[in-house]
């Protein structure tokens, strides 16, 4: 009787442990999620404050809210501008890294060549060098020959941040699918591109859609090559959006609002298919 | 499948170009670093490697490494330290997936922006000190402190891309399987036994992964410093990325730039290549 009793006496402590532990581990993932989130919510709260509002110490948590920041900041080139010019370059610069990464994956996961490895990883070594050693000289090159500060400059000048994730993601992606599909293909009659067009471009359908996300963001939020490359015509948002401090007095509402709808696309893409990004940066750097 | 011999070069053949093309800027910019090249003063101008020895021998030269190298190392072990154990709490508790999504969310932001984020709550009056004073602590100077600017940039670094590490610590996490731990557990292994005869040499492959990329990243981190304090205060956070940059164009000093950032791409390129080669060792073993 008392044996039982010790035992279901044991059991229920040891369930109590487990309990406590899961509780414990709950209470340091929330602690950190706050300090991930913070920042964020705290420059939201900031874009919905008037002028008065922002400056007060101690910070004021409950506030009459306003949307003039937001009103402002959309209204005027000031935003707006950089905003379409980033769009304009980091898809131009996907659709060509699209164009010339595409084959060469697909050549690098199909085919056994001289050389390979050796193409593979010239083209990981564009990810691992410093950008300016690369963006400086082209600075000077692209004066020369009238690219500076133009679109196509700044899409050819991206392929050194969007190109070599896009080659590495891609190759493990198509390396995972298996070579028998493309194979029977060719048993039927139909040529590599049938196979490619039919098969294996449905299948890694999933894979394409990661590596493009990440490649976006990735463009997306790039700083040092518009930084030196661009120029009026071109700022990009992440160089736009210094000007609200570059100024004598800091415009903290307006920079407030401008950050909040930058950083859109990334929490945007992480609600949608946080799975895919993981995949898409598992596939880009683990494997390989 | 048949194809003639010349199908995989044709299809590389794009990448390939790229490559060459990159070349172009690469050699030229080399070149420059062994010159007294000066935008405003005239043609590139040999100088039998000066410009590398006033780097190695100058205060701010060496001041410029030992940022860039105490940047890397904090940074990635701070970063590996939180990471990875993130990414063991995440895989052993509930509504892992829930908090995976809040934790991930700074990576996904541009750094360049959420370092502006943390400019603002670091200012004098800003909330991080508002916090440290309700607590009873003493207002910092933060991004404007001589000796706190790097540590507060480091703050920034962690939070930004420690989600990195979370994210591929948890693959690797997940590719042991349960039996071996299982199994150790059975012969009377503890969690920290467990964790390091078991867990972490499975980890390996991935953690010299995560070891490379925030390494290198964090060598040429020019981003985060360059928005919060341009380098400063005084030069307080000035490591090689930036100097180069300050150089190059600011002073259109184009000769010491390029030295600067062929030093720091010596530095990216040895430890990629030791680590990747490592990676692939351990991967054939």
């Amino acid at each position: 009787m008392t044996a039982v009793l010790l035992q279901e006496d044991a059991a229920k402590r040891r369930r109590r442990r487990k309990n406590t532990k899961h509780a414990v581990v709950i209470a340091v993932l929330c602690a950190w999620s706050v300090f991930a989130l913070a920042p964020i919510v705290w420059i939201l709260l900031m874009s919905l404050k008037q002028p008065g509002d922002i400056a007060s110490y101690p910070p004021k948590f409950f506030f009459s809210p306003t949307l003039a920041n937001y009103a402002e900041v959309l209204s005027g080139p000031e935003f707006l501008t950089p905003f379409a010019n980033s769009l304009i370059v980091t898809l131009g610069a996907l659709a060509l890294t699209l164009v010339i990464g595409l084959p060469t994956a697909y050549s690098l996961a199909r085919f056994a060549f001289k050389g390979r490895e050796n193409i593979a990883f010239g083209i990981l070594s564009l990810r691992f060098a410093p950008e300016l050693l690369i963006i400086l000289p082209l600075y000077l090159i692209f004066q020369n020959v009238n690219l500076h500060d133009t679109y196509l400059g700044l899409i050819l000048a991206y392929q050194l941040v969007t190109l070599p994730m896009l080659v590495w993601m891609l190759r493990s992606f198509i390396e995972d699918l298996p070579k028998e599909l493309e194979e029977a293909v060719a048993i039927d009659g139909g040529t590599r591109w049938t196979a490619f067009r039919h098969v294996l471009f449905r299948l890694m359908a999933p894979g394409l859609g990661a590596s493009l996300m990440l490649s976006f963001i990735w463009a997306w939020n790039n700083y040092t090559l518009p930084l030196v490359l661009s120029g009026r015509n071109t700022e990009v948002i992440t160089t736009g959006i210094q000007q609200y401090i570059s100024f004598q007095s800091i415009a903290w509402g307006p920079m407030a609002a401008a950050t909040v709808i930058s950083l859109i696309p990334g929490i945007l893409f992480a609600l949608l298919s946080l799975r895919w990004i993981v995949d898409g940066l598992t596939a880009g750097t683990v494997k390989g | 499948m048949k194809h003639k011999a010349s199908l995989p070069y044709l299809l590389a053949l794009p990448g390939l170009a790229v490559l060459v093309a990159i070349l172009y800027p690469f050699l030229t910019g080399t070149w420059w670093s062994f010159t007294s090249y000066r935008l405003n003063r005239g043609d590139p101008e040999f100088n039998w490697g000066e410009n590398f020895v006033t780097l190695f021998s100058s205060g701010e030269g060496l001041h410029a490494i030992g940022v860039t190298l105490t940047y890397a190392a904090v940074v990635v072990v701070i970063e590996c330290l939180l990471g990875i154990s993130l990414a063991m709490l995440l895989n052993y508790g509930r509504y892992g997936n829930f908090f995976r999504l809040l934790i991930v969310l700074p990576m996904l932001l541009p750094p360049v922006i959420a370092a502006l984020m943390w400019k603002v709550m670091l200012t004098e009056n800003g909330i991080a000190n508002w916090i440290l004073e309700s607590l009873g602590g003493q207002r910092l100077l933060w991004l404007n402190g001589q000796d706190s600017a790097l540590w507060s940039v480091i703050l920034i670094d962690v939070w930004i891309f420690t989600p990195f590490v979370v994210l591929l610590a948890q693959a690797g996490l997940k590719s042991i399987p349960a039996e071996l731990r299982e199994a150790s557990a059975v012969d009377g292994a503890g969690p920290i036994r467990n964790f390091v005869s078991v867990t972490l040499p499975m980890l390996t492959p991935i953690l010299i992964v995560i070891v490379t990329f925030r390494g290198v990243d964090s060598l040429k981190m020019f981003d985060i410093i360059y928005t919060t304090t341009k380098g400063g205060p005084i030069d307080a956070t000035t490591n090689l990325h930036v100097m180069a940059y300050l150089d190059g164009i600011r002073n259109l000093n184009f000769g010491m730039a390029m030295a600067a950032l062929v030093v720091l791409w010596v530095l990216c390129y040895l430890i990629s290549h030791f680590l990747l080669k490592a990676r692939r060792k351990e991967a054939t073993s």
